[in-house]
């Protein structure tokens, strides 16, 4: 049986350690926030955090994340970490479809907790991996270095 | 109360940053069972067997055979010749053959492996040279021409070429191009109160029943359509989704029960409509002192098996074959191939990308070889107000280009750096102009769409009705802000969901950069409306569009004003080529674009920075290729498109010249911003590299054909 | 179809498992979840059994080792790697550019590694530094040079019953160090190409001189008859011996898709890494 945190909940799962954990997530436990775009690693769609580490949970086997912690969407929208993203996603204009963005949000959380005050350059790196097809990115960029003003502290 | 002015927060950006927006993909419903296409692997031959293996209980398999007698097997997409399921023969790879349904995805997977499909092959029609040569024998007709229009303005262009003292010839080809929505294709079919309801990623719900209705030998308004959280589109979902669709309703109709059908990644990547490959040839003649007399352009798409809606994306490339420019005469011939690829369709732009991109760089390598500043050289074309147009119409609007180029020009100091840098030196800076012919070509929205939309006032709230549908270009938030903005209250006071089809007026496609300028038209005229009624508790007006006067148009012949107006840009870009590798390194992206009127600047931002950095990935990296009819590239990592990394932070303008039939003075814009960087960037790249490219894309593998060492 | 999948977080029952069954590693699956996968809410089929080792923290960790060299764990991820300074130079470059943020996070150097895809990003600049693969099995332990244990596109010379454990790499010495990855794009790209080089330069004399071509065959592409031409020559003889150089390195590679453009660039990579050489004063790196 594989046992992880999800979003500071104790989860067990017994099926095939190789399913996905978007599956996982998505289909057993029904949090549809995590989204997929590829399949293979490529969008950042199905981003979540490993301990506190940004990884893409369609190329994950569940079987690997035997006692670590997990968060999704779901679990940083209503942190004040999450809020203060989400927020500054809003006000900038950050969104447009919106497939990529729960995904670019675990992105720039992700960022955020290991460089509180980055610079725009860091914004993108950290942003490489989640393709928007929509935005061309550059109002997201600011968006994030909108929530590390605005969050100054939090992280 | 928000003014239209005002800077106001999109009314989907919270549920959907935050996860909770419901896109088709995450939705489940009770019993609901899930489907997976059975498509062909070969472009061209005759189906000999389909072998079916034991379906486990549960699981069913449904094909053309299954349409019932009352129905037919197609889809109808203004043209009606693509089929719900190959019968007979197959033309495409990844064509519908059948459908599979069942509760287990996995085991869908297993059966579709297990079905054994006998083929007599032919050889296949992949390219437009391949299908001009009747390779293999024609495929359709005798000519393999699906469709093909001629434009024709100031006279006899024979004559007026024999006259010239010097001809510049070229072909300039563009490649295939995929959307990559983020967002795959989706729908799930069901019955609900007695209807056939599908839930679906779209940008036209309206289309969808009146594409699959028949079918089943049903009418469109049997059909209920409800279009989910749509994660983009570009085009790729305006026909596409009937696709999908069909088969569904098809499995429906036996089935009785929520059938489910996404598509991954490698399917839509594979299996789904692309931009149309394309070839322009020029023949442009010039004066003793360089100025154009004339120019016979023929310009050939790739439409892939079927028409579906390329006729109209060819006549849209050959009004725009010209450019933002005026020849004093022109003779356009467009040509819409068949091949066995997989049918071309909708993409922003809708078949103008190709043909601007063309005449912009063939007149760029007419200026070079004139030895003449290329910006200069357009600018002394440029399109005026009362000007005829190819389609002996005139440009009724003013333009303003100039003012635009100042913009851009000046921003982007290009005058200096044009001619600073040396060609040849690795870096080079480059200018497109563009525009786009906002809504429907000629006079489609009276003749064919005839948009409705309601407005309904209840107590203090107000609903909007219509079947315009948000795909991330933020209509939904644009379409409340003029109603707001009229009716002087808040954003909150005004509702507007998803249309479902069975609740609102069809007011035509979400397509063709039409729904600020001609919804968005009826929305501010029924809030207009709705004003002088304030006092009254309950309240409903609809609105029907008019068609304004003075844009004469006949659709037989193609003449007169091909548009009711057009969006117009100007993009600038710089950059550098890495000497060793090929690299190229953007270092900045000026733009102008005239919109008539923004309704809301953040909106456009938005859609300026997304569409041109989506025309320079078309120009740079984003290489879809077709060998045997298969496509190589499947993956988001063999097709790439642009990340964060690939280019610079853009700086944009607009000059308001407001458009006296929009909403505000509003024009369409989603599709224009898509219509030019990439001419900018091959102008930059030519200039970097001192030599002449004639395609895109161009990553760094085709640049080293082009560079010239030493 | 097999479907038998063992998860484990102790190495040694790993080797038992890996002895008995024949299950094949899956580390960050980065690759085999991708080359595996099915679609959408369907778990991956792979044609053998397979053993989730992510767990196993005696393959992790970056040391030194008490003969100097620097060790990798096998399960060690591109971003661990490309923060630590115990690792050398080249390796630490490679590392940095493999992907994007959450790839980094998720693959391994020994999945890069047993995977031996032609476009692998470490095992280039690792074989250009004589790098060795730590193999073990329940009964045995033995280092093979990189550049033997690959042995062709997705081929290597794992046994059965081993599992990768670790990567030893010796420090190399040098005056002056190269790297170039030209990539679909410029992030979250997979390999058009990478070079790596180094010279080392004592007393005017040229000590060493190494390169090596990733995604230009089969496998990464080292030419020692090539590298042999440069050693013993003195600084200011370099620029006469480009030609034979690159000359000599367009003979050592065979790419397969592409050939005019990695031919192109690689020759030009390599004589403007020397002409730098030749040219400026001794400073690492030569962009």
């Amino acid at each position: 049986m594989i046992k992880f945190t999800l979003n500071g909940r104790q989860v067990s799962f017994e099926g095939n350690p190789l399913t996905r954990l978007i599956d996982v997530i998505r289909e057993d436990l029904g949090l549809t926030g995590t989204k997929e775009g590829c399949g293979e690693g490529e969008c950042g769609a199905c981003s979540v955090l490993r301990n506190g580490h940004l990884v893409t949970s369609c190329i994950i086997p569940v079987g690997a994340v035997d006692g670590d912690e997990i968060v999704t969407i779901e679990g940083l929208r209503d942190t004040e970490q999450g809020r203060c993203i989400i927020e500054s996603f809003a006000e900038g204009g950050a969104v447009q479809c919106g497939f990529c963005i729960p995904g670019m949000v675990m992105a720039a959380q992700a960022l955020l907790l290991t460089n509180p005050d980055p610079s725009e350059e860091d914004v993108r790196l950290a942003i490489s991996g989640n393709i928007c097809r929509c935005t061309g990115y550059d109002l997201i960029v600011d968006s994030i270095l909108l929530a590390a003003r605005k969050g100054r502290g939090l992280w | 109360m928000t003014r239209i002015d005002d800077k106001v927060r999109r009314v989907d950006a919270l549920e959907k940053a935050r996860g909770e927006a419901v896109y088709l993909c995450d939705m489940r419903l009770p019993g609901m069972i899930y489907a997976r296409l059975v498509r062909s692997s070969v472009p061209r031959a005759r189906i000999v067997d389909i072998k079916l293996p034991e379906l486990p209980e549960g699981y069913s398999f449904f094909s053309a055979k299954d349409i019932p007698p009352e129905g037919q097997n197609s889809l109808l997409m203004i043209a009606k010749d693509w089929r719900c399921f190959a019968d007979g023969d197959v033309r495409y790879v990844g064509e519908t053959i059948g459908i599979l349904t069942g509760p287990s995805r996995a085991v869908l997977k297993t059966l579709d492996e297990s079905i054994e499909i006998t083929y007599d092959e032919q050889e296949p029609v992949v390219s437009i040279d391949d299908s001009l040569a009747l390779k293999g024998g024609p495929i359709l007709g005798d000519d393999n021409i699906h469709c093909q229009l001629v434009s024709e303005k100031g006279g006899d262009i024979e004559r007026v070429l024999e006259g010239a003292a010097r001809i510049f010839e070229e072909t300039v080809e563009t490649g295939f191009q995929e959307h990559v929505h983020l967002e795959t294709n989706a729908a799930i079919c069901t019955l609900e109160d007695g209807h056939y309801t599908f839930y679906i990623s779209a940008q036209c719900p309206f289309y969808v029943r009146k594409s699959v209705a028949g079918l089943l030998g049903l009418k469109p308004e049997d059909i209920v359509v409800k279009q989910t959280t749509t994660g983009g589109a570009f085009g790729g979902k305006e026909h596409f989704p009937d696709v999908l669709a069909g088969p569904l309703l098809v499995a429906e109709s036996y089935l009785k029960v929520p059938i489910c059908l996404v598509f991954d990644r490698e399917e839509d990547m594979l299996y789904s409509v692309k931009r149309h490959p394309s070839k322009v040839t020029f023949r442009t003649g010039v004066d003793k002192d360089g100025r154009i007399l004339g120019s016979d352009i023929n310009v050939y798409y790739n439409v892939g098996a079927y028409l579906s809606s390329s006729y109209v994306v060819l006549q849209r490339g050959v009004f725009h074959a010209n450019g933002v420019y005026n020849f004093p005469a022109t003779r356009i011939h467009g040509y819409g191939m068949a091949t066995n690829t997989f049918p071309s369709d909708a993409f922003r732009g809708f078949g103008a990308p190709q043909t601007l991109f063309a005449v912009e760089i063939h007149l760029d390598h007419i200026a070079h070889a004139l030895g003449v500043d290329p910006v200069e050289y357009k600018r002394s074309y440029f399109l005026k107000q009362g000007d005829e147009t190819v389609t002996q119409g005139h440009i009724v609007e003013k333009v303003v280009l100039e003012e635009m180029l100042s913009q851009v020009a000046q921003k982007s100091d290009y005058f200096r750096k044009a001619a600073e840098y040396k060609r040849g030196s690795g870096r080079g800076i480059g200018m497109s102009f563009y525009n786009h012919g906002g809504a429907f070509t000629g006079n489609g929205e009276q003749a064919i769409i005839k948009a409705h939309l309601r407005l309904v006032k209840d107590g203090g709230h107000y609903t909007i009705l219509c079947g315009q549908t948000e795909m991330g270009q933020g209509f939904r938030t644009a379409l409340r802000k003029i109603v707001c903005a009229v009716l002087g209250v808040d954003m909150d006071d005004v509702t507007y969901d998803n249309p479902d089809t069975s609740k609102v007026p069809d007011s035509g496609p979400t397509a063709a950069s039409r729904s600020t300028m001609i919804v968005g038209r009826l929305a501010e005229k029924a809030a207009l409306e709705m004003k002088e009624h304030l006092g009254e508790d309950h309240y409903e007006v609809e609105t029907e569009y008019e068609h304004p006067d003075g844009h004469p148009w006949e659709q037989a012949t193609f003449k007169g004003d091909a548009y009711l107006g057009y969006g117009w840009g100007a993009a600038c870009v710089e950059l550098e080529v890495d000497p060793v590798t090929n690299e190229v390194h953007v270092l900045g992206i000026w733009s102008s674009h005239d919109i008539g009127k923004a309704i809301d600047e953040l909106i456009v931002h938005g859609q300026v920075n997304g569409g041109i950095i989506q025309s320079l990935g078309y120009a740079s990296m984003e290489k879809m290729e077709n060998k045997g009819g298969h496509f190589r590239q499947s993956s988001m990592s063999d097709y790439v498109v642009p990340t964060s990394m690939d280019f610079p932070r853009q700086e944009w303008g607009l000059v308001d010249n407001p458009y006296e039939w929009g909403p505000f003075g509003a024009k369409g814009m989603g599709e224009l911003v898509f219509n030019g960087a990439d001419a900018a960037y091959i102008d930059a790249l030519e200039r970097a590299l001192d030599t002449e490219v004639h395609k895109i894309p161009m990553p760094v593998e085709d640049i080293e054909a082009v560079r010239r060492d030493g | 179809m097999v479907e038998r999948c063992f998860v484990t977080k102790d190495l040694d029952e790993a080797l038992r498992i890996r002895k008995e069954t024949g299950a094949h590693p899956l580390a960050g699956g980065s690759d085999l979840m991708v080359q595996y996968k099915q679609g959408i809410g369907i778990t991956p089929v792979f044609p053998w059994p397979v053993m989730v080792i992510s767990g196993i923290e005696e393959l992790k960790g970056i040391r030194k080792l008490d003969d100097g060299r620097i060790e990798i764990g096998a399960l060690e991820t591109p971003s661990a790697i490309a923060a630590s300074d115990l690792v050398p130079w080249h390796v630490r470059q490679a590392a940095s550019r493999m992907g994007a943020v959450a790839l980094r996070n998720t693959a391994t150097i020994g999945g890069n590694i047993g995977n031996a895809s032609p476009k692998g990003d470490l095992p280039q600049p690792l074989i250009l530094l004589d790098a060795v693969v730590v193999l073990r099995s329940a009964d045995s332990v033995r280092e093979v040079l990189l550049d033997d244990f690959i042995r062709g596109s997705k081929k290597t010379d794992l046994h059965e019953d081993e599992l990768i454990t670790a990567i030893r790499i010796t420090e190399v010495p040098y005056s002056y160090a190269y790297y170039r990855k030209v990539g679909t794009r410029r992030a979250n790209a997979i390999s058009k190409l990478s070079i790596s080089s180094l010279v080392l330069i004592e007393d005017g004399i040229i000590k060493d001189f190494r390169a090596s071509s990733g995604a230009a065959g089969p496998k990464v592409i080292r030419s020692h008859e090539v590298e042999d031409l440069l050693k013993g020559h003195a600084v200011d003889e370099v620029p006469s011996l480009i030609p034979a150089i690159t000359e000599g390195w367009d003979k050592a590679i065979s790419p397969h898709a592409m050939p005019a453009y990695r031919r192109g660039t690689t020759a030009r990579a390599l004589e403007h890494f020397l002409s730098a050489v030749a040219t400026l004063p001794p400073g690492p790196v030569i962009e």
